[in-house]
């Protein structure tokens, strides 16, 4: 016999749940700077960090609360901060700074319309590139994107998870439908452990700031104001964190920082997979519409009809080996997204060689069941 | 029923000038914005310089200015009206270029356009609407929420360890060679808002001398953000806010 826990209910916003998870992972610091649909996370964060006598401070713009959080993680602080489309375009100077000297960190960005000032209190997905994209040089961020207040702390909590292990930045990719949406839920089914926390080096004599001997090996962190020196540089810099050009070690570690990530794409993989047997059609969608994907599922199978879906945790890395399994026996594939273009299924393309691909875009409100039955044939 | 000779006899004292639009405000009942916003729009309209003039509004309340403003409006992104200013009056230097912007738009995330423009002594007008908070975006601390202040985000009140003290940016701006003309009002009473008029007036006068940027700080209140009636608001700003940011001139254009 298996016993349940008391359901411990409460009503929450994904904001809420994105501070909840953050928290119970072990956040300690947070930087924020006020932005619908985003603002719930900072002010949440506020009330929960400083109620433990953590850190949660307010930044004069969103360069400086994300590179506040870089500091703080350098000393080796979990840390986060939260934002949306215009604060996200300013942040992205110091993510690459984060990127490049491997230093850990998460970025909350709840989506609402672009570009620009866009649409204040208007969902959307149409963020999916902006946010992967955002390095020169093309390197891959990795992204979780939440569809309920649950899963906005379950992912926030592997978020941390993986900035910690991959010694990168992480994004909680939500929306403004997510964030701002109270539904309930049970805190009992939560975890309570704190996910891993970055290894940080004991033998400072003979360390290197980056020392690995495979690409893909994530190094020991030597945390600043600690026992070695660090040498941090957002620059092109060799393992022992000088700057240089392209000299042999140098394009290593720039190999390396790019490598310690997709080489785990398969272990990164978050995804939900209902099959049906006999299914031609496989819907995919993620966030928000996921959901709308899942009434849907329900719908038409009602009416007899078979279909498959795949909901999408972790954008980034692609979880390919997951797709690729979830098209067995399908011919047709729908891919469901708030964005007028279809920004994830261009990204998803070369995977679906072969198969029939419609995209269900939007702009503007959220994607009805019917939009998506509709494609279901 | 009235009759036709007192109708013609009645003299029309008071009107909405043609700089603003017959469009209904959506700032909240007691806000300072409409206050301003109407000063503003009879300055232009007096001086009749309509035609000539060119606005730039920020992010935050304020976004809809356009609305109401009847001359050539852009909104900038959050914290860069001054910068836009900046690039539409080097292009158009005869027209009458202003700013307007929230302590939070000016005050935060446009600090360093705020700076610099003062500092190149651009010559336009830029207007600071002072509600110590970030009204937009839900009543969060601004630079300028001053110590002991309850936002949605300093629920212990503002604390000077944890968040420093409130931005006086005029204070700063007015030490700029740059600045040409610094002031700090309000719109809380008639007679404020006369003085304000006088300000905004002086300023646009000032322009085409080509001396320098002309700064207006106007303290003002944000009732639904500081969660307050709107004269509770007042009586809050004029307790709170007018000991920390005096109204008064801060630098006047020295005669010759
Ligand atoms: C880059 C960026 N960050 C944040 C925002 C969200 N935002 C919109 S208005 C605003 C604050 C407005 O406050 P203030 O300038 O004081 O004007 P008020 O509404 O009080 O008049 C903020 C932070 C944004 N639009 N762009
Ligand atoms: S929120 Fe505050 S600043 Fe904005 S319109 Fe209302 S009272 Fe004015
Ligand atoms: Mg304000």
């Amino acid at each position: 016999m298996t016993t349940l826990s008391e359901p411990k209910l409460r009503f929450c916003t994904g904001n809420q749940m994105i501070a909840e998870g953050a928290v119970r992972a072990g956040c300690r610091f947070f930087a924020g700077y006020p932005i619908t649909p985003a603002s719930g996370i900072y002010k949440s964060m506020i009330d929960l960090l400083q109620r433990r006598g953590d850190v949660a401070i307010s930044a004069p713009d969103e360069i400086s609360a994300l590179a506040y959080c870089v500091g703080a993680s350098m000393r080796g602080f979990k840390s986060m901060t939260a934002t949306s489309g215009p604060g996200w375009a300013l942040m992205i100077e110091t993510i690459q700074y984060a990127l490049m000297t491997e230093t850990p960190v998460v970025i909350a960005f709840v989506q609402r319309l672009g570009p620009s000032t866009g649409g204040a209190t208007q969902g959307a997905q149409g963020d999916i590139l902006l946010s992967e994209f955002c390095t020169s040089g093309g390197y891959t961020i990795p992204i979780l994107c939440p569809s309920t207040p649950a899963e906005c702390f379950d992912l926030t909590h592997k978020a941390f998870a993986w900035a910690e292990m991959l010694r990168t930045p992480v994004i909680v990719l939500s929306d403004k439908e997510v964030g701002m949406t109270s539904e309930c839920v049970d805190f009992a089914r939560l975890s309570n452990q704190a996910p891993p926390t970055r290894k940080h080096k004991s033998d400072f004599a003979s360390s290197k700031m980056y020392d690995f001997a495979e690409r893909v090996e994530v190094p020991e962190y030597l945390s600043v104001g600690g026992m070695g020196k660090v040498t941090a540089t957002g620059s092109a810099h060799n393992k022992s964190g000088e700057l240089k050009k392209n000299d042999t070690e140098t394009l290593e570690v720039l190999h390396h920082l790019e490598e310690k990530i997709r080489s785990r794409r398969s272990e990164l993989a978050v995804t939900t997979f209902d099959g049906q047997a006999g299914a031609e059609t496989l819907v995919v969608s993620f966030g928000i519409t996921a959901r709308t994907m899942r009434e849907t599922v329900r719908n038409v199978r009602r009416l007899g009809k078979k279909v498959s879906a795949l909901s999408i945790q972790s954008l980034f890395p692609v979880p390919d080996e997951k797709i690729k399994e979830a098209m067995v026996g399908i011919s047709r594939i729908v891919i469901a997204e708030e964005n007028f273009s279809g920004q994830y299924r261009s990204v998803l393309a070369p995977l679906l060689y072969g198969k029939e691909v419609v995209g269900v875009n939007k702009i503007g409100s959220m994607i009805t069941p019917a939009e998506i039955e509709e494609q279901i044939v | 029923m009235e009759s036709a000779a007192t109708t013609n006899h009645m003299e029309i004292v008071y009107e909405r000038p043609v700089t603003l639009t017959d469009t209904p405000m959506h700032y909240c009942p007691g806000c300072g914005h409409g206050v301003v916003h109407r000063v503003l729009m009879e300055v232009i309209n007096e001086m009749g310089i309509q035609d000539r003039t060119v606005g730039v509004a920020p992010v935050g309340c304020s976004v809809f200015a356009y609305n109401y403003m009847n001359v050539d409006m852009q909104e900038a992104a959050h914290g860069r009206a001054s910068a836009v200013a900046t690039g539409i009056k080097r292009v158009l230097p005869e027209k009458y270029v202003y700013s307007y912007q929230g302590d939070g738009d000016l005050a935060a995330i446009g600090t360093g356009e705020t700076i610099h423009t003062v500092n190149r002594g651009e010559n336009i007008l830029m207007i600071f609407i002072n509600n110590a908070i970030y009204g937009m975006t839900g009543g969060q601390m601004a630079p300028t929420s001053i110590l002991g202040q309850v936002t949605s985000t300093t629920p212990y009140g503002r604390k000077s360890d944890l968040n420093g003290f409130p931005l006086k940016i005029t204070d700063l701006v007015t030490q700029l060679p740059g600045a040409y003309y610094v002031t700090r009002q309000s719109v809380h009473t008639a007679a404020a808002v006369r003085k304000l008029k006088k300000a905004i007036e002086a300023s646009f006068k000032y322009q085409p001398l080509k001396k320098g940027t002309c700064f207006i700080e106007v303290v003002s209140n944000c009732p639904s953000g500081w969660k307050m009636t709107p004269i509770e608001a007042n009586a809050w700003m004029e307790k709170n806010m007018f000991p920390l940011y005096p109204i008064g001139d801060l630098k006047v254009p020295k005669q010759n």
